[in-house]
């Protein structure tokens, strides 16, 4: 078969699934942070600061495996800097994540990475901070840009803490700098990619609005403690922010005329990670994190783009509300909730994503690999799912690669329809 | 209802303005601060039990830390020298590569509420300074944390220092955070595994024999 034809065969899997149907077999989305870069012998320190590095492993990767897409990001949560640079689009789509070079350009205080604060081999983390006070409130809501602009990012980046100063005038420009990289890094990847048969799906970028609020402004455990103190005032926030957030996944989507010629494909998927889900009790859930992320949901839906949530963590309590979705037009990665959970309590309202935790391609072996695809695509790829290995976070670093190619080989058995 | 059994349950709903309300007019009435201690303990059992009960979730346990933080700072200058009977001494540490701790703090609030001896090693802590402390401390159980998938490496390698120093036989060990499972628990050879905060809680409360 020619290139082309595997790349249309990948991408025909996936859209079909997005599209409520069948396709040959279940496709497998392969995702990771570093897990490649310890694959080609790379320590994570390497992998994440040296492109041409983190590219070799990248495309060893898609060589030796055969995934129907295989993303890496390169970084952490950093949606924060989508929202400040909404002005300006073209940086606002890309400045997505917190990466290595651009944490050393403005020095976040949210993150922390390998060969600098951490050992050179450990992952890179986000830790979060408390950046607004809760008596801020009120200058949030009053204008959620010009807040996050002029006070939030003074105080996330070290480097930007003197606004007009040589220093934050330079760090600004630098960040510019490195995200043109960074676009031109990922542009060559995926054009490698292509020729190697796989398809790139575009990503647009949107979020639940209290999450914006709990990762960059408030931090978790703050945000939690307003819900029962100042709920009004969050409430409040919530709506202020909200606006912001689907414009974003205006932004970042890729134009509707264009998706065809450069993807291949009319699909956009929008990423969702939700992190507060799992916190919140299920009066907090529906009184505060629900119903704003939902109308986001219909937003993003609306504009013909195709919601992509991680729903972090054990999201049980909270799944009878997902029957209030668009019907059929969320895609869900179930990361600690049991899929046939999922299928029982919501049938074909949600298109279902689940995969082998990493526990097992860790510490498991290949016959257990293999028992457990069989039964997870027995049980669940009727009408159609599509499986996200290392389910908790994308691939480990300490994946065994055995056990990612037992993975595989279990969908090519037992996913076809 | 007494003031003692307003302030239980008080607590346990996560009032936090009555509960402080209730322990300053409790602190007036000179009232032996360990009978407070011995009603902080009742209404933490309470929320632990809610949270496996399926009622409480995260965001009830940080919470309850947070409103036991404020009574603690009032209480705190009442005890003197004179210290509460310890139900155990428990070693907890993030480990090494993993900077997460707030699942490891939320487990701390609630294991001193309920009258334990804590030695917090605080995160990304290698194996010898595991061992080291062991040898020090000589707690009951150590708790591994940690959030990250790369934490399980890190949590093997803790266990197997553990018991090359051979330590492993004077203390019971767990493994906590969200992504252990059984099968972690038994490719890093540690005695028990808690996935949320409060079954960790209970897990090393029968670790120690304390039920």
């Amino acid at each position: 078969m020619k290139v082309e034809e595997i790349l249309r065969e990948k991408l025909q899997r996936i859209e079909d699934v997005i599209n409520g149907k069948e396709p040959d077999r279940v496709p497998i989305l392969g995702a990771t942070a570093v897990w490649h870069g310890a694959y080609a012998g790379y320590t994570t320190h390497e992998v994440l600061f040296d492109y041409g590095k983190c590219k070799s492993a990248w495309l060893k990767v898609a060589r030796d495996f055969e995934f129907d897409t295989f993303t890496v990001i390169p970084g952490l949560e950093g949606m924060i800097y989508v929202v400040a640079f909404l002005k300006q689009p073209d940086i606002s789509a890309s400045a997505r994540f917190i990466l290595g070079s651009t944490h050393l350009a403005l020095m976040d205080v949210f993150t922390k990475w390998p060969g600098y604060e951490l050992d050179k081999n450990a992952h890179p983390q986000f830790i979060g901070k408390e950046i607004m006070k809760s008596n801020e409130y009120d200058q949030l809501i009053e204008d959620p840009l010009n807040f996050i602009n002029r006070v939030a990012m003074t105080r996330i980046n070290k480097k930007l803490s003197n606004p007009g100063s040589a220093e934050y005038n330079s760090a600004l420009a630098k960040f510019g700098v490195e995200l043109a990289k960074f676009g031109a890094f990922m542009a060559d990847v995926s054009a490698e990619l292509a020729k190697l048969g796989y398809p790139t799906v575009p990503m647009a970028w949107s979020y639940a609005p209290l999450d914006l609020i709990g990762d960059f402004l408030r931090d978790i455990k703050n945000v939690v403690m307003d819900l029962y103190r100042i709920g009004d005032k969050v409430k409040q926030a919530i709506d202020a922010v909200k606006p912001l957030v689907v414009e974003s996944a205006m932004i970042s989507a890729p134009p509707k005329e264009v998706r065809k010629q450069v993807f291949g494909t009319e699909i956009v998927e929008c990423f969702f990670p939700l992190h507060l889900n799992e916190y919140l009790n299920p009066k907090l859930y529906n009184e505060f994190y629900w119903p704003s992320l939902n109308e986001v949901f219909k937003e993003v839906v609306a504009l013909g783009l195709t919601p992509f949530v991680l729903f972090e963590g054990k999201h049980d309590a909270h799944l009878e509300t997902l029957k209030e979705a668009p019907k059929g037009k969320v895609v869900g990665v179930f990361e600690k909730t049991d899929p046939r959970k999922v299928r029982e309590v919501l049938g074909d309202r949600i298109i279902l994503v689940s995969g082998p935790p990493n526990s097992l391609l860790i510490s498991g072996t290949p016959q257990k690999v293999e028992d457990f695809m069989k039964k997870l695509l027995e049980d669940c790829k009727a009408g159609g799912m599509m499986i996200w290995p290392g389910v908790d976070g994308g691939i480990s670093r300490d994946a065994k690669p055995e056990n990612v190619k037992a993975m595989i080989d279990a969908v090519k058995k037992y996913g076809k329809y | 209802m007494s003031l003692r059994e307003e302030f239980v349950k008080a607590l346990a709903d996560l009032e936090e303005a009555k509960v402080l309300e209730i322990t300053k007019k409790r602190i007036e009435s000179k009232e032996d601060p360990f009978t407070i201690l011995e009603d902080i303990r009742r209404a933490t059992e309470i929320v632990g039990k809610r949270f496996e009960e399926g009622r409480y979730f995260v965001s009830d346990l940080i919470m309850t830390g947070e409103i036991l933080k404020q009574v603690m700072e009032l209480v705190r200058p009442l005890l003197g020298e004179r210290k509460a009977e310890s139900k155990g001494k428990v070693l907890i540490g993030s480990v090494e590569g993993d900077v997460h701790d707030i699942g490891k703090n939320i487990v701390i609030a609630l294991l001193e509420a309920e009258g334990f001896e804590v030695i917090d090693l605080g995160v990304d802590q290698p194996p010898e300074a595991f061992v080291e402390a062991i040898k020090k401390h000589n707690p009951q159980v150590v708790g591994l944390s940690g959030l990250l998938t790369e934490a399980i490496e890190s949590m093997k390698r803790t266990v197997d220092a553990i018991r090359e120093a051979g330590l492993r036989d004077k203390v019971k060990i767990i493994v906590g955070g969200g992504r252990t499972s059984e099968e972690v628990r038994a490719y890093t050879g540690a005695d028990e595994w808690a996935d949320d905060a409060a079954v960790g809680v209970r897990k090393i409360k029968a670790l120690v024999g304390v039920e």
